[in-house]
């Protein structure tokens, strides 16, 4: 299991070394491409961050300040399209993203030549999903449920579902805990652990986990007792109506 | 003695049961074979299902469309006894030598029987086996205390800055991760915004509670970071940990009990104490 | 011919005929709400049969295994023996999911059948004299029913359950002075301990089981002694059952519905995931789920658990703990109302007769309105079991909807019992057929005098059940063969019900017949019944059965009834002098 934590180039030397994350990849070329995708970066983040983070991502009244929060934060937020909002909202729920991979990583490239620092962009490799499964019981469950389908929190908040989110976002939100979410860094899950557990979560939304059937939304035990009541009414009931006769019939 | 050709619409009704009979006999070949081609859960239920619900529909058309339904009646007796029945019963049971009639005999067999229903519950007792410690004791107990070192889940020992701001870390006594009452909690707080002391103490901001829901006992794990509170997946009773895990909201009416912390000689977190309250759920001996 | 020639070999060696013949024609009545007991019973069996399966394939051991298979997040984990068992029944073991979804589905709607089974004796007085000793054994059922649901909900000791068994450990703790020792000698020992998993299996697969065996027969057996209750009726009365016998009609259509119980559950065994605990992972004492809750029919009790707020309180010094009230308090008045709920009716009503005749829930207004009560409140409790569910979906904030439930739960069932009081009242005044044909001026009528369901009790509805002594019309009684058969037709002719068993003797039957229709007219009628008015159908079938079943006796009976006819003529000469009422005398068509 030769996973590494690949540190995301720095920012200003971004084009020096491939980012890891796939979907995030430029494709860059040279040092021209770099520096055009920097200017790029800066204009996406003025037309579209500047007006609630501040101008240098000091934060202001509408929104949180981006000081050191780092590249894998702000890929989660954008590529997540949670990003930015259409409007305010307690919560940014998943959507499609805004921006494509490149813009993505642009901008990426520019928050973090802010102020830098915060943790980088993750790199994931397979895991072991049994460890996995261990480290998901025990530290994502309470919250996104064991299987994986989201929860309610107090006021409002939910913890979201897990299944459309790729291996990066899932190893992005360990690291970076997003929202209300606890943030699990090296001291808490190593990296292997995180490669286990998002290992385990890709595998979580396979339809081969629903063997048994549909999977009513993984909604649990009432869900069910919705579907039996209505299979006792709509099917048995009916049968034994048709089955016997009405009064006075 | 002639057979009269049955009716049309009995022959149509005969044809329709005739083929879900079929039918079922279909479902259940298709049940067989998908057992022995390797077996598919949908596969298995569908071919199950038209089985028996072939047999179903066939039967009750046979039941509604080839039997009369209706048409009958039963007389009901009632319940009246027949008094010359009754009136000789009860002279049977109370005749002169009858055993009703004597009193303390009577008297001494309930005795008897009501003793050896008394004695038979004491075997009751060895459910609870009689080398455990007794139910109370093990409520208020844990095996927390002074000097046990603080493990996380895979029973590593823990030192101050493996617990980080802005995450929760499920700690356990060393050598009872799976104990029962055991599981507790550290989290780092800025001292600065606790507006009551954790009642086990803290060091630097670091404080241990026990996991335990005072309302029903389950692990409150839904760590709210940044508001400081947690949350009870079972009935959502709430926690706030800069007022010393009081309970905010929900149906849990007692702050979750504290652990005592300090930092051993060998630099591990340790126990000072046990909880400062039985950890869990409420009952009668609570202090 | 060989069910002929086997009935004889056994009826010469065990002599059963004078039974069987009595059993066979038992009469069901023919509404279709008699059914739904037969759906718990069918559900019952299919739990029993599909629980015989599971049992050759786990495991109820608390002790490690290692769990070896086709699922791959496991493979080679370390886990208590009964939730690997119960993964490898899932997984690797060929049709063992089917299996075990199709008992998880068939215990669910088990509950649901009960409680409707329930609602429909409750809503029509079926538990009045003298079948109070069923509702009894009904309502200890469904204790059972709902406990054995929660053992076996219990056993794989997957994570869902497992704070499941710690919520109800926490509840019987909660019970003053001996809970906590209740809740040890229960488990063993503190929760979680080894013997837990072992103990529930034996009360999931024989202690309970057992039991509902043989309170289900004794159900049935108390219902075959007493015959059952019917809705009233033309012909009926409190003195009869009007319907179909058991053989042929009833038998076809009760195997029909278990044919059709069993293909409802393996299409949901197969076709729904239920439980997969697989996903849920094993129990670890400091591991939680969300959201968290158990199967419906204890949700009621989780609901209230959340709704009730955090008061706890001391008794002297010790402490009363907040599941307490809504946990053990809610469950023992629940229960304890369903018990006494007949005796309570006698003693407000004063009446001690005898029921035959049910109710329509209209008949008694203030049943029907504390029974709509009763249930508005349970169905908010298990709304409130999946209070985080709901404020998922509906985006709400959890807290404010948990508000919101604590006020539902309280206004929701007084306006709904209130409703239905109003409603009963107004259909019992009004003439309308149902809640639908009512008219405005029927909901006028009723308003007059607003009283709560609470302090309706006063309603003359038990008294008010049409006792039909004397339905008019009259009987008639025939002699074919060696038999005589009688029939009760009503006034207008429309109605002919037919005595379900032919006697020996012209006296046996007459004496049949002043049982089910006391103070009726009886009369000699000169041969069979003339076709009754019905469809095509069954008129066809009524000459094909007698064709194929009297083949040559009837032959035999034209022969003889020149003979037969003057022998009956006297016969019913001399009845008519005899007969009580002088007025009437037969006019038998032939």
């Amino acid at each position: 299991m030769g996973a590494v934590l690949v540190l995301a180039a720095g920012p200003v030397a971004l084009g020096a070394a491939p980012t890891p994350e796939p979907t995030a990849s430029p494709g860059v070329a040279g040092p021209g491409a770099a520096s055009r995708a920097a200017d790029r970066g800066t204009q996406l983040y003025l037309e579209n961050c500047a007006s609630c983070h501040g101008e240098q991502g000091q934060g202001a009244q509408r929104g949180p300040s981006l000081v050191g929060v780092g590249p894998a934060s702000v890929d989660f937020q954008v590529a997540t399209g949670r990003m930015p909002l259409s409007h305010e909202a307690q919560q940014a729920r998943r959507r499609e993203p805004v921006f494509s991979a490149a813009d993505i990583s642009a901008l990426v490239d520019h928050v973090a030549s802010l102020s830098g620092g915060g943790p980088q962009i993750p790199r994931v490799a397979p895991g072991n999903p049994v460890s996995g499964r261990e480290v998901f019981a025990a530290n994502c469950a309470p919250c996104h449920g064991a299987t994986g389908a989201g929860a309610a929190l107090t006021n409002g908040w939910t913890a979201p579902p897990l299944y459309d989110a790729t291996a990066v976002q899932i190893a992005e939100a360990v690291r970076v805990g997003p929202g209300l979410m606890p943030v699990f860094p090296s001291q808490v899950l190593d990296d292997r652990q995180v490669d286990d557990v998002t290992t385990y979560v890709r595998r979580l939304r396979g339809e081969r986990m629903d063997r048994g059937g549909n999977p009513l939304d993984r909604l649990g035990p009432l869900a069910e007792g919705l579907v039996a009541w209505l299979a006792t009414l709509g099917l048995l009931v009916a049968a034994a109506r048709w089955l016997g006769r009405r009064a006075g019939e | 003695m002639s057979i009269r050709r049955p009716p049309p619409a009995e022959r149509a009704a005969s044809r329709r049961i005739v083929a879900a009979f079929l039918t079922g006999a279909a479902g259940a070949v298709g049940f067989a074979v998908t057992y022995v081609l390797g077996g598919d859960t949908r596969w298995e239920g569908v071919t199950l299902s038209v089985a028996f619900a072939g047999l179903a529909v066939g039967l009750s058309q046979w039941g509604r469309h080839l039997v009369p339904t209706g048409g009958y009646v039963e007389e009901h007796e009632g319940f009246a006894p027949p008094p010359f029945e009754q009136t000789m019963t009860t002279r049977a049971l109370t005749a002169p030598d009858s055993p009703v009639r004597r009193r303390g005999l009577l008297a001494a067999l309930g005795l008897a029987l009501t003793a050896l229903g008394a004695a038979a519950l004491f075997p009751l007792r060895s459910l609870l086996p009689f080398d455990r410690v007794r139910p109370v004791r093990a409520r208020t107990d844990t095996p927390w205390g002074p000097g046990v070192r603080l493990v996380d889940a895979g029973g590593r020992p823990l030192r101050p800055q493996d617990v980080p701001a802005d995450t929760m870390v499920g700690v356990f006594p060393e050598g009872h991760v799976d104990a029962g009452d055991g599981p507790a909690f550290a989290v780092r707080l800025e001292p600065g915004r606790f507006s009551r002391q954790p009642s086990g103490g803290h060091l630097d901001g670091l404080a241990v509670w026990s996991l335990l829901c005072t309302h029903a006992g389950c692990p409150v794990r839904l760590y709210l970071r940044g508001t400081g509170r947690l949350l009870c997946p079972c009935h959502q009773s709430s926690f706030d940990l800069l007022a010393d895990a009081r309970p905010v909201a929900g149906p849990a009416a007692r702050p979750l009990p504290g652990l005592p912390i300090e930092v051993g000689p060998d630099g591990f977190l340790r126990a000072a104490g046990d909880f400062t309250g039985p950890p869990g759920a409420g009952f009668w001996s609570r202090p | 011919m060989i069910t002929d020639r086997l009935a004889r070999a056994l009826d010469d060696r065990l002599r059963l005929s004078p039974i069987a013949r009595r059993a066979l024609a038992k009469v069901f009545p023919d509404h279709w709400s008699f059914m739904l007991g037969e759906l718990a019973l069918y559900s019952f069996v299919a739990l029993v049969l599909t629980g015989v399966y599971l049992t050759f394939f786990f495991e109820a051991s608390s002790a490690d295994r290692v769990y070896h298979g086709d699922y791959a997040p496991l493979d080679g984990a370390t886990t208590s023996a009964a939730y690997a068992s119960t993964v490898r029944l899932s997984w690797d073991v060929r049709a063992g999911l089917l299996i075990r979804q199709t008992h998880h589905w068939a215990a669910l709607v088990f509950a649901a059948a009960i409680l409707l089974h329930l609602s429909r004796i409750f809503f029509t007085g079926a538990f009045r004299k003298p079948r109070e000793l069923n509702w009894l054994i009904g309502v200890t059922m469904l204790a059972l029913a709902l406990a054995n649901g929660f053992t076996g909900y219990s056993m794989p000791d997957d994570l869902l359950s497992g704070l499941g068994l710690r919520i109800i450990v926490s509840v019987v703790e909660s019970i003053p002075l001996v809970g906590a020792w209740l809740a040890s000698l229960a488990l063993g020992g503190e929760f979680p301990s080894d013997v837990m998993i072992p103990r529930l299996y034996v009360s999931h697969v024989l202690l309970v089981p057992a039991v509902l065996v043989v309170l289900i027969s004794l159900h049935l057996g108390i219902l075959v002694r007493q015959k059952h209750s019917q809705f009233p009726g033309p012909g009926r009365t409190e003195h009869n059952v009007v319907g179909s016998r058991l053989w042929p009609s009833y038998t076809l259509r009760s195997l029909a519905l278990f044919a059709w119980v069993l293909a409802v559950l393996f299409a949901l065994g197969g076709l729904v995931q239920i439980n997969p605990v697989w996903m849920y992972g094993p129990f670890q004492p400091a591991q939680a789920t969300s959201p968290a809750q158990p199967d419906w029919y204890v949700a009621w009790g989780d609901g209230a658990l959340r709704l009730f707020p955090p008061w706890e309180f001391r008794i002297a010094g010790h402490l009363v703990p907040a599941p307490f009230l809504p946990g053990v308090v809610l469950g023992g008045v629940t229960f304890l109302a369903l018990y006494a709920w007949p005796f309570a009716e006698r003693l407000r009503t004063k009446d001690r007769r005898q029921h035959h005749l049910l109710d329509r829930p209209r008949d008694h207004p203030a049943r029907t309105g504390i029974g709509v009560a009763a249930l508005t409140f349970y169905a908010v409790l298990v709304v409130a079991a999946g209070d985080d569910i709901l404020a998922r979906l509906l985006r709400l904030p959890v807290y404010d909807l948990l508000s919101v439930l604590r006020v539902l739960v309280l206004v929701l069932p007084v306006l709904a019992g209130l409703l239905a009081f109003l409603l009963a009242r107004a259909l019992r005044r009004g003439d309308a057929a149902g809640v639908g044909a009512l008219t405005r001026a029927d909901l006028r009528r009723c308003a007059p005098r607003p009283a709560g369901p609470s302090e309706g009790g006063d309603g003359p509805g038990g008294q008010e059940t049409p006792a039909v002594d004397r339905p008019g019309g009259r009987i008639e009684m025939w002699p074919e063969g060696d038999a005589w058969h009688w029939r009760y037709r009503d006034d207008a002719g429309r109605l002919v019900v037919t005595g379900n068993r032919a006697v020996l003797s012209r006296q046996e039957a007459d004496s049949a017949a002043r049982l089910a229709y006391p103070g009726v007219d009886r009369i000699v009628v000169p041969g069979p019944p003339p076709a009754a008015p019905a469809g095509p159908i069954r008129t066809a079938l009524r000459r094909w059965g007698r064709a194929m079943a009297a083949g040559s006796l009837l032959l035999a009976a034209i022969v003889d009834r020149r003979r037969d006819r003057r022998r009956q003529e006297r016969e019913r000469a001399d009845d008519t002098a005899q007969a009580e009422d002088a007025g009437s005398t037969g006019d038998g068509r032939t």
